[in-house]
């Protein structure tokens, strides 16, 4: 009983035979330490690196995935780089969203506001996410709340469009367009995983979610 | 990246066949005995509609003399759209508010953000905090409630607001308490009509009790509605 192994970290490679025969398990072992050697000579390298190359390493990765997930191109690769999730990307792009808000001299309750659409992206992933698992979709539970809160960002744009332009209908016109490229991006996604029969169930609270966001994004 | 190499030798996994596997059986179902409701199985069979039958239901609410809703939800009680009507509600209820003050005065133009956190509060108490409380009443009373189909009827008793509130974007102050107590008096009916065959368990004075309670709630619900989201703006 013999197998590779295959570990990709960055663009290094490293291989290795496995042999779960149980007489030749310490001739292995001894493979299996070369294996983790190398890997520990991985690890300690990321260890040494200065912040700046480590935050552009992880900006570069949110980068990627915005890319993936914006784009709604449904090939292969897409799928693989959402299925390593983090939620970084998500964080940002709600603070962002929430101090654009908050910041915009239409209100004088700058606090409530950050709150509110704080909680509201989160609370709102978390129970749109929970609600096509309940209604049977194969979703794991943090990539799906990864992948909606990516597709906040057509409504950070539309936030900074608004503090910039200020004729209503124009406006209403480039919010109404990235509310519609959030939800086709979400959608898009969503929509593999949910049996036939209830997958308007499971998109609708994907679509309110992002009109309650792009309308906080228009009037506020 | 799973390698999923196995460590036992052979003589470990001879005595691993020997180990009691009913208890392992028992203690899980314990664990699933107590704590069931925490975990998303047990919500599953409540989710088990199509868009179709939500429709239905919601239509099965706007005339509450005729008896179909309990026909439509009998065996099936849902649990989709007590939810997301509600959610649905809390968004209008935010953007008609909001819209209301903004067309009323130019100069001053404030941003209600404070109607999120009280729409949720209030819808979610009352549709899902309402159930809980005839539940327990009702066990006191000596008698058991069946409480996902309640909390179903409640859930698709707030569709009645959804019209009520896209309506209430008009200014006229007698148009609005017209709606209102159109909305009051259609939710309740809704509610007691489909609330009969359990409260006919009882004897004649309790079911007055639950009545009562169904309508204070309800009343609760709509004078809240008007007073807080859609007072009267001064011109």
């Amino acid at each position: 009983m013999e197998f590779e192994a295959q570990e990709n970290q960055g663009n290094n490679s490293i291989q290795g035979v496995i042999n779960l025969d149980p007489q030749v398990n310490q001739v292995q072992a001894q493979q299996q330490e070369i294996t983790i050697k190398q890997t520990d000579i991985q690890v300690s390298s990321t260890l040494e690196e200065s912040v700046a190359v480590t935050l552009l390493r992880d900006l570069r990765q949110i980068g990627v995935k915005l890319r993936c997930v914006l784009v709604p191109t449904m090939s292969s690769n897409n799928a693989k780089e959402l299925r390593n999730w983090d939620l970084w990307g998500p964080l940002i792009f709600c603070l962002m969203l929430a101090l654009t808000l908050s910041m915009s001299g239409n209100n004088n309750d700058g606090t409530g506001i950050f709150a509110t659409i704080f909680v509201l992206i989160w609370i709102g992933s978390f129970v749109v996410t929970l609600n096509a698992q309940l209604l049977g979709g194969k979703v794991s539970f943090f990539q799906s709340v990864c992948v909606l809160g990516y597709c906040v960002f057509p409504i950070n744009l539309g936030a900074l469009f608004t503090l910039i332009f200020s004729f209503f209908y124009l406006k209403m016109f480039l919010v109404i367009g990235c509310f519609l490229w959030s939800t086709y991006s979400a959608v898009g996604f969503m929509k593999l995983l949910i049996p036939e029969q209830k997958r308007i169930l499971a998109l609708y609270p994907v679509i309110l979610f992002y009109l309650f966001l792009s309308w906080f994004a228009l009037i506020v | 990246m799973d390698f999923g190499i196995q460590n036992q030798t052979d003589e470990q996994k001879q005595a691993n066949k020997e180990y009691p596997i009913q208890n392992n059986n028992e203690g899980n179902k314990n664990q699933q005995g107590y704590c069931a409701f925490l975990t998303i199985q047990f919500y599953t069979p409540y989710f088990n509609v199509t868009e179709t039958d939500v429709l239905q239901r919601i239509q099965g609410t706007f005339l509450p003399l005729r008896p179909d809703f309990l026909n439509l939800i009998r065996g099936n009680p849902d649990l989709w759209g007590p939810i997301w009507i509600n959610a649905t509600l809390i968004f209008l209820i935010t953007a008609i508010a909001n819209l209301r003050q903004i067309d009323e005065e130019k100069e001053n133009q404030s941003f209600v953000i404070s109607y999120v956190p009280q729409a949720t509060a209030l819808l979610y108490i009352i549709a899902f905090g309402t159930p809980i409380i005839l539940a327990g009443v009702m066990k006191f009373l000596g008698v058991d409630l069946s409480f996902f189909q309640t909390i179903c009827l409640y859930g698709y008793s707030m569709s009645t607001l959804l019209p009520i509130t896209i309506l209430c974007y008009f200014q006229n102050e007698l148009f609005l308490w017209l709606i209102i107590v159109y909305g009051f008096a259609n939710s309740s009916l809704f509610l007691i009509v489909n609330l009969k065959e359990e409260l006919d368990k009882l004897q004649i004075q309790k079911k007055y009790i639950i009545i009562g309670i169904v309508v204070t709630m309800q009343l609760a619900l709509y004078l809240f509605y008007k007073l807080v989201f859609f007072s009267y703006v001064n011109k």
